[in-house]
């Protein structure tokens, strides 16, 4: 546990016992990845913004890059208090998965993620489920079921994106809280099961 | 850049686009005390401490006031970059304005059942 720095003399504040953890929401552009969090966050989502040259490559000398053009990608968070002890983070990864994939930092240390796909477009979905089995990151796949959109059943969703049995597939409506937080149940179960079952698998 | 701060124009106009490193005279930051994205801090000094900071080390230290927050939520409340909001955060820490709290380092280490059980408890009471 990192904690230094602490002058017990001074303030009244104290971390000792908190501790932030982070989950992930990823899928492809206008998925609803944000409307999820915003489902189920205490607080209006809030964004960040870090720079596209800086992500994935550590920390690197900036002297001077105020004249360069700088790209910044942005993401989008919600904050849940779980308890006196406990933040979660809720981040929303950039829709192009060609930017959060750079993003390293994102990635380490989270507990696990929701790939979020529309049954329109699937194939949208298929960058993210590589990315966290590749890195043996936890996930589900929940399907956010638009007005309108053919509806299709787990079975179908799991053999068109192919991923394994023991990866839930949950159909949701994001723009709604129970159905929100009935993805991130999902999916802390689903991480329950996997952890209790021992060794963490490195490949799904 | 801090001159001129009755200027409320001027505090408005640059965003993390036009200015992302200017704040911190152009250091990206060696030790940056190992801050994450989740990285929690909180002010360990009085409010009225922040006379003669600059003025992004006053907002900081003024809104982590007995409340702990993340570099990313500092970062979204300011409208700066996460990197150089690492590296007025680091400043603060080294100058013993803040404590900080790191998230445990990888996902190496077999997951805390506790604490997912704790997590999953504290969602489902949404």
């Amino acid at each position: 546990m990192v904690f230094v720095n602490s002058d017990p003399t001074a303030g009244s504040s104290d971390l000792s016992g908190v501790r932030a953890v982070k989950l992930l929401v990823a899928g492809g552009f206008g998925v609803g990845k944000t409307t999820l969090v915003t489902a189920v966050s205490e607080i209006k989502p809030l964004r960040t913004e870090e720079r596209l040259s800086s992500l994935g490559s550590g920390i690197d000398d900036l002297t001077g890059v105020e004249r360069k053009t700088t790209t910044t990608v942005a993401l989008d968070f919600g904050r849940i208090t779980i308890n006196p002890e406990v933040v979660l983070y809720l981040f929303g990864t950039p829709g192009q998965d060609r930017f959060w994939f750079m993003w390293r930092e994102l990635s380490v240390g989270a507990l696990g993620a929701v790939v979020l796909a529309d049954t329109r477009r699937l194939s949208d979905s298929f960058g993210s489920i590589d990315f966290f089995e590749s890195r043996g990151i936890p996930f589900i796949v929940a399907v956010n079921c638009f007005d309108g959109a053919e509806v299709y059943d787990e079975a179908e969703v799991r053999q068109a994106v192919d991923i394994d049995d023991h990866v839930p597939v949950q159909l949701c409506d994001v723009r709604d809280r129970t159905s929100s937080k009935r993805v991130l149940v999902r999916l802390l179960e689903h991480l329950m099961s996997v952890a209790t079952a021992g060794a963490a698998p490195s490949r799904w | 850049m801090r001159q001129g701060g009755d200027d409320a124009s001027f505090e408005l106009a640059p965003g993390p686009l036009v200015r992302p490193f200017a704040v911190t005279r152009g250091r990206a930051g060696k030790d940056l005390h190992e801050l994450d994205i989740i990285t929690l801090v909180v002010a360990v000094r009085p409010e009225a401490d922040v006379a003669g900071l600059d003025r992004e080390y006053g907002d900081i230290l003024r809104m982590c006031q007995r409340r702990p927050l993340s570099i990313a939520e500092i970062s979204a409340q300011m409208g700066l970059l996460l990197a150089a909001v690492k590296v007025l955060v680091s400043d603060l820490i080294q100058s013993g304005h803040l404590i900080y709290r790191s998230p445990p380092p990888s996902t190496t280490g077999r997951p805390d059942i506790k604490l997912l059980q704790a997590v999953l408890d504290g969602v489902r009471k949404l």
